[in-house]
């Protein structure tokens, strides 16, 4: 809850603000003791106890829903925990909004990225600060800020607008956010998820050098274990709301991590099944496609997928792959070349025409595009059945029978749902997600385009999807797969396309694929002798 | 030929603080299609109070008040408990269409007071309108304020974890907007045509709505935007002074209407997105819920 | 809010039934009116009788009911036109504009075919009120096609536009029936010229045909919104346009077909209230009071949440409290505008019970985790 209307007194504010004044390396700076959070149905932090020191990088590790984000935001002050205290400096406070967690020095830096994108980065960092004044002095702010920039080697032009920045420099926005409003704690919520390797690397360096600037701690959240083993100094691991494991990095494995998180052996690989492959299903060539901004997003993509065959587009969000999928959906106009499904040419067909060839798409956005939350189960279903002449006749829908369709599919996939006349934006992600891929697969679509399936999905769901992708595939589907996991990409396809600014910088057969080199490439690099045919054929070199 | 510049001019300073009072709502998320309600209240309830002390200064102060109060009103709904906009907004046109209609009718007839002398041949209020605009803008683009409520009309969780309260934020815009909306009736029942009638607003509250969409959010385009509907208005008035006798008065009439209706084409059209690239508030018309 | 062991809670609601939504629906109402009753008392006059008067004239007077009956058939399609594009996630403010524009596409089939010369033309009825109803729901339908067109192909925001286009038409009509027009009386009093006798819409009981107009269309909207796939294209328009693209639903053609089907019902209100109800018969010159009427239009639809059968009874209320308060007004010696000032604290406190159809107060034992409420896991 907000402030109350009368706010601190005078005193008790400067008592509590210079809590991190004077700390010294090696020093506790931030403390949980017993933190107990619950929501309606789960208990999301269960007697959690952790500490940071200052000068140290702490990473806490988790599963989507072993507790990390309510964790944090308890941290930060945006939750009251049910129960336990959080310490700063060696006092108890509490905090009743974020900005008592900013006044202490305590900055968070949000996975999806808290920023005002229509204003500029200098704006941005100054909204809501302190020493702000009447009228915005930018001039003696901007340069305030860029001596930060030099400190931590971070490159950033503050005049630009932050929907033009890509995702490692919002990141580095918000991350100056929270210095420059004198952070001595910096908490980071899935710093390297949406970054290529060598954004990864720039920010790990970064991240280095504010640790060694005393005062700056930087608790991670990740699930990217070699970036904890690589940069953290101690580790924490949380699992279904409890700390499971807590120890120095150096005293732990990729494997050991994982086991503590999920809490049995986890497989790495998936198994690629091996399916003979057909015909080619989807044919395009020479795409290009505008962003929503007018940009070019797409540019001159060319490729094709065969019947049984996984082809997989590793990028980084931002560079056409987005575009893509919507181009190839019909959900956008393509600005030029040509998309062929099982030898017609679509470029010029709606949407509905594609459903009816039998081109399948599983958005990326499933909430406001993949379903009607106010609609129930059966009219979420009806939403790729209405036209259907099975399930239609002379206009009129059978409800009936979609509800019957609606039953199967709720008893085969395990959508956790007390009715099929459940409202939609009742169910978790991943239920909701198992609903949409069912939808689309009762299709039996020919072409299947995936756009982050698995994207926010806790592993039990996502290990559900790819099963289904995989079964899908067994029965000669093509399937086009997005994914900024590089290693699902990696895992499951047949053939892995990196892109990069609206270019394909490769197209390799999946077991030549290298992790290293791919995400080179997905960040840029493109390998020399290399030639991209249509049809994916003959494979190339890597670097 | 200056009259009708003058009368141009007074018509405009109408437009430019009802839009300016909305745009600075939409400027902090909060969308109000209820500006002719709120008009008209200022209107009525200044005109009645005015006619009723013999007081310009308690009919103005009145009208300010109760569309302050009117913001507030739509404010508690729309903010507090995150009822959809444009029910609320609706709710209050009607509200101040049914009400002032019956409490008005009493009052129907001319003001009967002496006119508020003019400056320079044109009412004073067209340079408080001014002064307005100019302040506006420069408190929207230049202060702390101005990001604030910018930030918290484009994306209010993150104005929140930067430790702005939303909620006092839109508060602020929601009943300065109003007070600008109900001057801007009170404007118009005692100075600018000072006679009371059933609905005699016409509709330019719903022009003042489109103005704001018009001027893309800029207060500097909203005054131009302003001008010119006034102008237009004027002329659809008097349209002997450019084609004499060419169409009967009533066709004259819908051309303010109409001209609008071709601007908020244009300006919806992607080149000119495209070029011009102002967008909506992100926040426009959504209720923030607290995490 | 605790009392003991039990406290007053406000929780969000996951499901609304049917019942509960005419449960606040009705509350709604029976609080506004007692609001109102605050102006009958300030006037000195007591607001029960004031209420039983104005039901016992619109319900049981024979010279009110009839009264009643021509104002719900008009309310009722008011209430139609806005609910389709309202089911569209649209507002159709522009029923005005649309029934405006109606009554002149009636009329103009009559002046077409010579019915302006005399009243008593011999002009055969069957042939005649097909197409003055066509011409009608044509003419509110071409109207509000702008609104939808713009909102579909360039997403301007439709209650501006079918507000200003209100306005346009208002004077449109002006035109065409004052100082000159084409349609305006030989006799020369600022009002169109008179219906023929013969075209006179038939009556069932003291009662236009229209009744079954507009109850029929009710009807087949209730059975186009829960069974047809065009009605489906429309809801889930109305609750995603983004979700609905995907599905394959037209953004572009929804919008301008719920605007088209709503401006045809308009335009047959106003076929019906200048050519059907008794003692009109012509374009009045007061027409813009039939304009401000169809604003009830608004309120109804909001009250019947969207639910082309839950608006009969609505505008049936509706009908009577307008026939009722208009008669009360006089009677009582009341300011004019009653009506309206009914028709504003009804729609205020309907926005006020908006509230209610998100949230509910519930009585629980304090402490206990309810688990109807959040997520499934």
């Amino acid at each position: 809850m907000s402030h109350s209307i009368l706010g601190k007194s005078q005193e008790e504010k400067q008592v509590q603000k210079g809590l991190l004044d004077g700390i010294k390396r090696g020093e506790t700076v931030l403390e949980a003791r017993g933190i107990t959070k619950r929501f309606p149905g789960v208990v999301a932090n269960d007697h959690i106890d952790f500490e940071i020191r200052a000068g140290e990088i702490h990473a806490i590790l988790g599963e989507n829903g072993a507790g990390k984000t309510t964790l944090m935001n308890i941290l930060f002050g945006l939750y009251q925990p049910d129960e336990g205290e959080v310490i700063v400096g060696g006092k108890e406070v509490k905090f009743r909004s974020p900005l008592d967690a900013i006044d202490l020095g305590i900055g968070m830096v949000h996975q999806n990225r808290k920023l005002v994108s229509a204003h500029t980065v200098i704006e941005n960092i100054v909204l809501g600060h302190p020493r702000a004044g009447k009228i915005l002095n930018l001039k003696r702010t901007g340069g305030e800020i860029n001596e930060l920039c030099e400190r931590y080697g971070f490159k950033i032009d503050l005049r630009a607008k932050v929907w033009q920045l890509s995702e490692g420099e919002k990141q580095v926005v918000e991350i100056l956010k929270a210095l420059y409003r004198g952070a001595k704690v910096l908490i980071l919520d899935e710093p390297t998820s949406a970054l290529a390797p060598p954004e990864t690397k720039k920010l790990l360096a970064s991240i280095e050098a504010m640790a060694t600037d005393e005062l700056a701690i930087v608790p991670f959240i990740t699930h990217k274990l070699p970036i904890v083993l690589a940069i953290s100094d101690r580790v924490t691991v949380l699992r279904r709301g409890k700390v499971t494991a807590r120890s120095e990095t150096a005293c732990v494995t990729e494997k050991s991590l994982a086991k503590e998180m999920v809490g049995r052996e986890v497989i790495f690989r998936l198994e690629r099944a091996n399916v003979e492959t057909g015909k080619p299903i989807l044919q395009v060539e020479n795409l290009s496609a505008l962003s929503d901004k007018g940009f070019l997003a797409l540019e001159g993509v060319s490729f094709s997928v065969r019947e049984g065959e996984i082809f997989g587009i590793a990028g980084v969000s931002g560079n056409g792959q987005h575009e893509l999928a919507e181009v190839l959906a019909g959900l956008r106009k393509a600005q030029g070349g040509k998309v062929i499904l099982g030898g017609k040419d679509i470029t010029h067909s709606s949407c509905l025409e594609r459903w009816q060839m039998g081109l399948g798409y599983i958005p990326s956005e499933r909430v406001e595009v993949g379903s009607i939350g106010d609609f129930s189960l059966v009219e979420n279903i009806a939403m790729n059945f209405y036209f259907d002449a099975n399930f239609s006749q002379r206009g009129i829908v059978d409800y009936g029978n979609i509800r019957k369709l609606t039953e199967e599919i709720v008893s085969e996939y395990n959508v956790a749902a007390p009715s099929p006349d459940t409202k939609a934006k009742n169910l978790s992600g991943g239920n909701l997600q198992k609903l949409i891929l069912a939808r689309v697969l009762s299709r039996r679509p020919r072409l299947l385009i995936a756009n982050l399936p698995t994207q926010g999905l806790d592993v039990g769901a996502t290990e559900f999807v790819r099963n289904k992708l995989m079964e899908a595939k067994k029965e000669k589907a093509g399937i086009l797969l997005i994914s900024e996991d590089l290693d699902e990409v990696l895992s499951v396809s047949d053939w892995v396309a990196p892109i990069y600014e609206g270019k394909f910088t490769g197209i390799i057969p999946g077991e030549e694929a290298k992790r290293e080199s791919v995400g080179a490439m997905m960040a840029g690099s493109r390998p020399p002798l290399f030639l991209p045919p249509v049809g994916g054929g003959e494979g190339g070199q890597e670097t | 030929m200056w009259e009708f510049i003058a009368r141009s001019l007074e018509a405009s300073t109408i437009f430019t603080f009802a839009a300016l009072g909305e745009l600075i709502n939409q400027r902090s998320g909060v969308l109000n299609v209820g500006i002719e309600g709120v008009m008209l209240f200022g209107a009525t309830l200044g005109f009645i109070a005015a006619q009723s002390t013999g007081s310009y200064l308690v009919g103005f102060l009145v009208g300010i008040a109760i569309g302050g109060l009117l913001g507030l009103f739509h404010g508690f709904f729309s903010i507090t408990l995150g009822a959809d906009q444009v029910v609320v907004g609706m709710g209050i046109w009607i509200l101040g269409f049914g009400l002032t209609t019956y409490i008005g009718n009493p009052y129907t007839g001319p003001l009967g007071m002496e006119r508020i002398p003019t400056v320079l041949g044109v009412s004073p209020f067209f340079y408080v309108g001014i002064a307005l605009v100019i302040v506006t803008w420069f408190v929207l683009s230049k202060t702390s304020l101005g990001l604030r409520i910018r930030s918290v009309g484009e994306n209010p969780s993150v104005a929140e974890v930067s430790g702005i309260d939303v909620a006092k934020t839109r508060y602020l815009c929601v009943i300065t907007g109003g007070m600008l909306m109900g001057f801007a009736g009170a404007i118009y029942s005692l100075d600018y045509n000072p006679v009371w009638n059933y609905n005699f607003l016409m509709g330019w509250g719903f022009i003042a709505l489109a103005l704001v969409f018009f001027s893309m959010w800029n207060p500097l385009i909203l005054l131009g935007g302003s001008l010119l509907f006034g102008t237009l208005w004027q002329l659809s008035l008097n349209p002997q002074l450019l084609l004499p006798g060419v169409l009967s008065r009533y066709i004259w009439r819908t051309v303010p209407f109409a001209i609008t209706i071709g601007v908020l084409m244009i300006i919806s059209t992607k080149w000119f997105r495209l070029r011009w690239g102002a967008t909506t508030p992100e926040a426009l018309a959504t209720p923030y819920v607290k995490e | 809010m605790r009392i003991g062991s039990h406290e007053l809670r406000l929780e969000k609601r996951l499901t609304l039934t049917g019942w509960e939504a005419a449960i606040i629906s009705i509350l709604a109402i029976i609080f506004g009116l007692a609001l109102f009753s605050i102006i009958f008392i300030l006037d000195g006059v007591n607001p029960l009788f004031a209420y039983q008067e104005i039901f016992s004239y619109a319900f049981a007077n024979p010279y009110g009911l009839p009264l009643t009956m021509s104002r719900f058939i008009f309310l009722l399609l008011c209430t139609s036109a806005f609910i389709i594009p309202f089911r569209a996630g649209l507002w159709n403010i522009g029923m005005t504009g649309q029934l405006y524009v109606g009554a002149l596409g009636a009329f103009a089939v009559l002046f077409a075919l010579g019915g302006k010369a005399s009243r008593s033309a011999d002009l055969s009825p069957g042939i005649l009120i097909p197409l003055m109803l066509i011409g009608a729901a044509l003419g509110g339908a071409g109207l509000a096609a702008i609104a939808g067109f713009l909102k579909g192909r360039f997403n301007i925001n439709e209650i501006v536009v079918t507000m200003l286009l209100n306005f346009i038409a208002f004077w449109l009509v002006s035109f065409m029936i004052k100082e000159g027009g084409p349609f305006m009386n030989p006799g020369g009093r600022g009002e169109s010229f008179e219906l023929p006798f013969s075209v006179r819409a038939p009556l069932i009981m003291g009662i236009p045909f229209t009744i079954f107009l507009a109850l029929g269309i009710a009807l087949v909207l209730y059975f186009l919104f829960a069974k047809t796939q065009i009605g489906y294209q429309i809801r889930a328009y109305g609750h995603s346009p983004a979700a609905a693209r995907y599905a394959g639903i037209s953004t572009f053609r929804i919008p301008l077909l719920v605007f088209i089907m709503g401006g045809a019902v308009a335009g047959l209100a106003g076929y019906h209230y200048f050519a059907a109800v008794p003692g009109v018969y012509k374009i009045a010159r007061n027409y813009g009071f039939f304009g401000d009427l169809a604003f009830y239009g608004i309120i109804c639809g909001l009250i019947a949440l969207g639910n082309p059968l839950a608006a009969i009874p609505v505008a049936l209320l509706f009908g009577g409290l307008s026939i009722g308060g208009r008669f009360v007004q006089g009677k009582l010696n009341m300011g004019f505008g009653l009506d309206y000032a009914l028709l504003g604290v009804l729609m205020i406190t309907l926005v006020a019970f908006q509230f209610f159809y998100r949230y509910k107060i519930v009585w629980v034992k304090t402490g206990e985790d309810r688990l109807d409420v959040g997520v499934y896991r």
